[in-house]
């Protein structure tokens, strides 16, 4: 009797496991079939002459205050939450050297995965936009973030995750980013990603010994919205080069693909243990009696 | 409820809600001092936003309340799925007279220290959201979490009713909720297992931010093998405080089990301990950390490792060897505070390692924290001092779903008792 | 860079496979160490079976001393003393070692002789002062003798003694002696749960003992030194 019981749980959970796990597991990640293409930003660091033009429009855009500090060889400054891009000077082996910084807008963003309200959300258009509505304030996208791109605003009673949206709204009214509008300098270019990718490539074919022969985004955490050239290697503009190319959401897969298996393998397995442990201790009970 | 039992139950509640004992106890006066400070705190908290209370860091974005109630103190609840397993599903009746106190622990505990998590979550009205389906964010290990905290923490419930219908004399529900008790533990065990490493898997993603020689991708599997032990320890502890504590409210069987319990829980705890430590090995391996080591960052390593893992479980063993409590209790102590180290490490010592600046926490942070421990504290003793928790069901409970030490043969014990005889010496 | 050089994903795998089977090696030796202890618990269960009351033999007119050990007068004026058929039952096959001499003077409570067996001993006291006439030497060359019987051909020493009344006055006899000898009887039941028991086993006593338990023959030849020592100890030189 409790051996067919066990046998009809067994059989359950097999078939339970290959309706809701089968189709998934080992199944081809699904790719969205739609015309829209992700874009991005290109940024050419040779280009860039520490203007912080940048800096100046963003804030205007999104209310902050100006700047008060410029682009200084061995000082580092850093996003905050009242700064969504930053301009940094470096001493590299071919001079000063100005990079900027902002969220990269992942093809595969650490932070859009790590977010449990989606309040991070990668759109189809490519940026990674902060939706005010849905977020907790866990703070999970800055843990995750591989650049420390989010910031928080630690100081306010109604707190906000700060970084670059690419301008969203404007990009939904046809407009480019106003970073992008705004440079001076030319260094920053707006467009689809593969254009984009190609235009760098171009660059860096069209002039050798100008430009270190990478693209920092292309395959970086699986490749970013906006990609970088630069004159030199870009571990000496401030950038880590031990970040990988497999997009950070991957590190996750294995621990939330066994997620159901475990729940439904564990409770069968919990349930047989239980069977043999009563039919045990019934068989001594009936040893006791007959003895 | 007609009228007379209306006034009955509330006669009841009014009476139990009178606090019982001594009023002005150290301990007492220390816990409601701490909460009433941190209700100070958490008001100005709430109204001045996080960084006023917290020392706030945006390159460490969690801090104390997350790092050390929520994930730390998480992995000391995890005595509950053990301890059920042991009891419920492979039928070790030497164990329940622990079940009942350490599955209310846990329950308190998860309230507690989850609750916790939502002091420092800087937007909690909205924590509604990923719970009703506005918008749920299943690629997040943290959705996954709290999901698991809110499903076990209701699991947990309704395996503590039947004592709460005790309690109550709710003599129908309490069959009902006994029969529940199975399914509850298998759900509760699988979640567990789930949960445990869940919060390991939180940092999956933070690889470039955590020291080599603690980030793997066996983070998962080495917070749920740890869990065991943690909780385990913690029971040793809770044990030994309650023996002292709670002995009025405590059954005799209960008490005279007391050393076996504890010696029994040593040997899990050894054998577990020494899993772990040979699976960090094999991470350590993995990872070909041999080259950390001869750092201080690899020193700080051994001392958790070697110091606080492979020690206590010798200990574990040497206690339970030779049958000795105080090793035992020695060994569940510097267990603990293995757990804490390690769990630190993780979240926040060896999180951002390359960051020079040291960010210890606020005073009003560590007030806190301790606050919401005090919390789970006194209302644990509430609850122990007026249920059958650690005490006898009452008599009309029938079954062998009955809060009792392991079945003996009634007839052996009162044999040891007759033995005592005292012999004579004959003169001549 | 990807793609320029060769990178081996599995280079680790060949230590690690080594490692796990060092690891099992280590864990099947760990786990005996962990449970070393039960072994003897299950040896002293098992053993409870069946050394009864019924079967020790008690001539009722020696003098028996808390030592179990006997003493006997014969009408020559010469005392004889031995051990008494408890010690035989629990203990077995035995070798006696540290024999006193003829000539040599024994005071009561000195050490009368030591009972070896595998390495493992106990030591009896004498329960009488006096002088040694005769120390029985058949007894390591035929040691059955002394289970066969302990109270005739299995005597120990033939002594003069100094104080027979005054030592002689604590022993039993008679059938004071065989209530005695019963209750030992039961002590030992009791000691064999409560000391070794409690020392090399978690299980509380409680759910040992069923009602009527026997010990088996021989015991103490089953058990490891530590028991004997715990015997000594505990038992034999236990004063009430």
């Amino acid at each position: 009797m409790g051996i067919n019981r066990r046998n009809f749980l067994k059989t359950l959970g097999v078939v339970g496991g290959t309706l809701t796990v089968g189709k998934s597991f080992g199944a081809p990640d699904s790719i969205k079939k739609s015309d829209t293409e992700f874009s991005g930003i290109l940024y050419d660091s040779t280009l860039c002459g520490g203007c912080q033009s940048c800096e100046i429009v963003c804030a205007d855009q999104y209310g902050f205050p100006y700047p008060d500090d410029e682009p200084v060889p061995g000082v580092k400054r850093e996003l905050i939450e009242t700064r969504r891009v930053v301009v940094n000077c470096f001493n590299t082996s071919k001079g000063e050297q100005y990079m900027r910084k902002a969220c990269n807008h992942c093809n595969n963003p650490a932070c859009a995965s790590a977010c449990l309200t989606k309040a991070m959300l990668k759109t189809d258009e490519g940026p990674v936009i902060w939706r005010e509505d849905k977020c907790m304030g866990c703070r999970s996208c800055m843990i995750a973030c591989p650049f420390d791109v989010p910031k928080f605003d630690y100081n306010s009673p109604n707190p906000k995750i700060q970084k670059c949206r690419m301008c969203f709204e404007l990009l939904q009214e046809g407009r480019q980013p106003v970073c992008v509008e705004n440079c001076p300098a030319e260094a920053l270019l707006f467009g689809k990603r593969r254009d984009l990718i190609e235009i760098a490539k171009a660059r860096i074919f069209a002039e050798p010994e100008k430009y270190n022969h990478t693209i920092y985004g292309e395959h970086e955490v699986g490749g970013t919205g906006v990609i970088y050239l630069a004159s030199v290697p870009f571990e000496e503009l401030g950038f880590r080069n031990d970040l990988g190319t497999v997009s950070y959401p991957e590190f996750n897969k294995t621990f939330l693909y066994s997620v159901p298996a475990v729940l439904i393998l564990w409770p069968a397995f919990l349930l047989g243990l239980h069977s043999a442990s009563v039919e045990r201790k019934l068989n001594k009970q009936q040893k006791e009696e007959e003895s | 409820m007609n009228r007379e039992q209306h006034t009955g139950f509330l006669k009841f509640i009014t009476y139990e809600l009178k606090p019982k004992g001594k009023i002005l106890t150290p301990f007492n006066v220390i816990s409601i001092i701490t909460i009433l400070a941190a209700i100070v705190i958490l008001a100005i908290r709430f109204t001045s936003g996080l960084g006023s209370v917290v020392h706030a860091s945006q390159e460490r974005p969690w801090g104390l309340w997350i790092n050390f109630n929520v994930i730390t103190g998480v992995a000391f609840a995890g005595g509950a799925f053990v301890v059920t397993f042991m009891v419920y599903i492979l039928g070790l009746e030497k164990y329940r007279p622990i079940v009942r106190a350490t599955v209310l622990y846990a329950l308190l505990a998860y309230i507690f220290y989850a609750g916790a998590l939502l002091l420092d979550l800087g937007r909690p009205w909205k924590v509604i959201n990923p719970i009703i389906g506005n918008s749920f964010g299943i690629s997040s290990v943290l959705f996954l979490v709290a999901w698991h905290f809110i499903l076990y923490m209701g699991s947990l419930f309704i395996e503590f009713c039947p004592t709460i219908t005790e309690w109550a004399s709710l003599k129908r529900q309490r069959i009902f909720f006994a029969s529940l008790t199975l399914a509850v533990v298998i759900f509760g065990i699988a979640l567990s297992t789930l949960h445990q490493s869940g919060l390991g898997a939180l940092f999956l993603m933070a690889k470039p931010k955590i020291h080599p020689l603690w980030y793997s991708e066996f983070i998962p599997i080495l917070f749920f093998i740890s869990s065991i032990f943690a909780g385990l320890s913690l029971v040793i502890v809770l044990e030994t405080i309650g023996q002292r504590v709670f002995k009025d409210n405590m059954s005799f069987l209960h008490k005279s089990s007391h050393r076996y319990i504890m010696l029994s829980l040593a040997r899990i705890c050894t054998v577990s301990m020494f899993v772990y430590f040979f699976m960090t090995v094999l991470v350590f391996l993995h990872g070909k950390n041999y080259t950390y080591i001869n750092s201080p960052w690899g020193y700080w390593y051994l001392v958790e490792v070697l110091g606080f893992v492979l020690l206590p479980c010798m200990f574990f063993l040497y206690g339970y060897r030779r049958r000795n409590i105080q090793i035992v209790r020695i060994a569940a102590a510097l267990t603990i505070i293995g757990i804490i180290l390690n769990r630190l490490n993780i979240s926040t010592i060896a999180f951002q390692w390359y960051d020079r600046s040291v960010h210890f926490p606020t005073w009003m942070e560590i007030v806190v924290s301790f606050a919401v421990i005090f919390v789970q504290i006194l209302v644990f003793r509430w609850i122990v001092r007026r249920m059958p928790v650690y005490a006898e069901s009452p008599s009309w409970v029938t079954g062998e779903k009955q809060n009792k030490s392991f079945t003996l043969k009634d007839k052996s014990f009162t044999l040891n008792n007759k033995r005592r005889k005292k012999w004579k010496v004959s003169t001549k | 860079m990807e793609g320029f050089n060769k990178v081996d994903i599995f280079d680790t795998k060949g230590i690690e496979y080594l490692f796990v089977i060092g690891y099992l090696l280590f864990l099947i030796i760990f786990w005996n160490v962990v449970n070393k202890h039960e072994r003897i618990t299950k040896q002293i269960k098992k053993v409870i079976s069946t050394l009864s009351a019924s079967i020790l033999r008690i001539p009722q007119g020696l003098f028996y001393n808390r030592y179990h050990t006997w003493s006997h007068l014969e009408e020559s004026g010469v005392a004889r003393v031995g051990l008494d058929d408890f010690l035989q039952h629990i203990t077995g096959e035995v070798k006696f070692t540290r024999l006193k001499n003829p000539g040599e003077l024994i005071d009561k409570g000195d050490l009368l002789t030591q009972i070896d067996q595998d390495g493992k001993h106990l030591k009896v006291f004498s329960p009488i002062s006096g002088r040694i006439l005769n120390t029985n030497s058949t007894l390591n060359e035929v040691p059955e003798i002394f289970n066969e019987d302990p109270y005739k051909k299995g005597w120990i020493y033939k002594i003069k003694p100094s104080d027979w009344m005054k030592e002689t006055n604590s022993c039993f006899m008679g059938e004071e002696a065989t209530i005695w000898s019963t209750e030992e009887l039961d002590r030992f039941k009791d000691f064999l749960t409560g000391g070794p028991m409690r020392k090399y086993s978690s299980e509380p006593s409680m759910i040992l003992l069923q009602d009527g338990g026997e010990i088996r023959n021989n015991i103490l030849s089953e058990l490891p030194n530590e028991v004997w020592i715990d015997f000594q100890k505990e038992f034999l030189n236990f004063t009430h």
